[in-house]
């Protein structure tokens, strides 16, 4: 067999074969994994609420023992729900209007996949842009609680 | 072929969230005029959650059965499961409902 054919599974393992739209769908499900279990910790946190003053206190006060742990962990749960958020929305662009996907035509060589075309690159483009942006906001919000940045 | 219900529904529930969440981060957020800290004290969390009690009970069920049903998708494709499938289900089922339940209880209890 032609040794090009048997590098198949190391080739999908490859991030850097990955073209646009694959590199968009998988921090999708990187980021929505990441949502779901930060979901049920945030639900069983919220519930301490109920405790009254004093218990939500001495939970937030255990939290904060984390640290600069608790920060990157937040940090990185923001940057995940702004991304899955905004690309979702492009999803939603894209499966359930049809918009962004250019005319249909027939695959011509060298081939280029057809739902990536100049609608869908720039979309891609400029949600990185905005999340980026916003990301690195919240990362100065959050760096403001522990007095490093001045707000 | 047939479209799938429950994919319909993750764009629906995906759609609200961009609303709802939008809003629950903007209640956090340096735009309120507060710090980190100050967004997560006792009495601005039970205000928050209380008067707009109704949009975080959508959040609650949406951000729930978003969540978890994708958790689920990523298990099957992951897995494989076959006919073993319905052990996740029914996990993602029980545990959905536990979250439901403890949410609701939240919301209701303040």
């Amino acid at each position: 067999m032609n040794k090009r054919f048997k590098s198949g599974l190391l080739t999908s393992l490859n991030p850097t074969r990955y073209n646009l739209e694959r590199w968009s769908y998988t921090l999708h499900r990187i980021t929505g994994v990441i949502l779901a279990l930060f979901l049920i910790a945030h639900i069983f946190e919220i519930y301490h609420v109920t405790l009254g003053i004093a218990g939500w206190d001495q939970t937030m006060a255990e939290l904060s023992n984390l640290g600069v742990i608790e920060l990157i962990g937040m940090w990185i749960i923001a940057g995940s729900a702004l991304y899955h958020g905004a690309n979702g929305l492009r999803l939603i662009l894209n499966e359930v209007f049809g918009l962004l996907l250019g005319k249909p035509r027939l695959p011509e060589y060298p081939y280029s996949p057809l739902s990536l075309g100049r609608n869908q690159k720039i979309a891609i483009y400029v949600i990185t842009l905005i999340v980026v942006a916003l990301w690195i906001w919240a990362g100065l919000y959050l760096l403001a609680g522990l007095g490093i940045v001045r707000w | 072929m047939k479209e799938s219900w429950t994919m319909l529904l993750m764009y629906a529930l995906g759609l609200i969230m961009i609303f709802v969440l939008t809003f629950h981060l903007l209640l956090v957020s340096p735009l309120t005029g507060r710090t980190f800290a100050e967004a997560l004290s006792y009495n601005y969390v039970l205000h928050n959650l209380t008067y707009y009690q109704i949009i975080f009970g959508i959040l609650l069920y949406a951000a729930t059965i978003h969540g978890l049903n994708g958790l689920r998708i990523v298990l099957i494709e992951w897995l494989h499961p076959g006919r073993f499938q319905w052990i996740i289900n029914a996990v993602i089922v029980v545990l959905m409902a536990m979250l439901l339940a403890l949410g609701t209880y939240t919301l209701i209890a303040l």
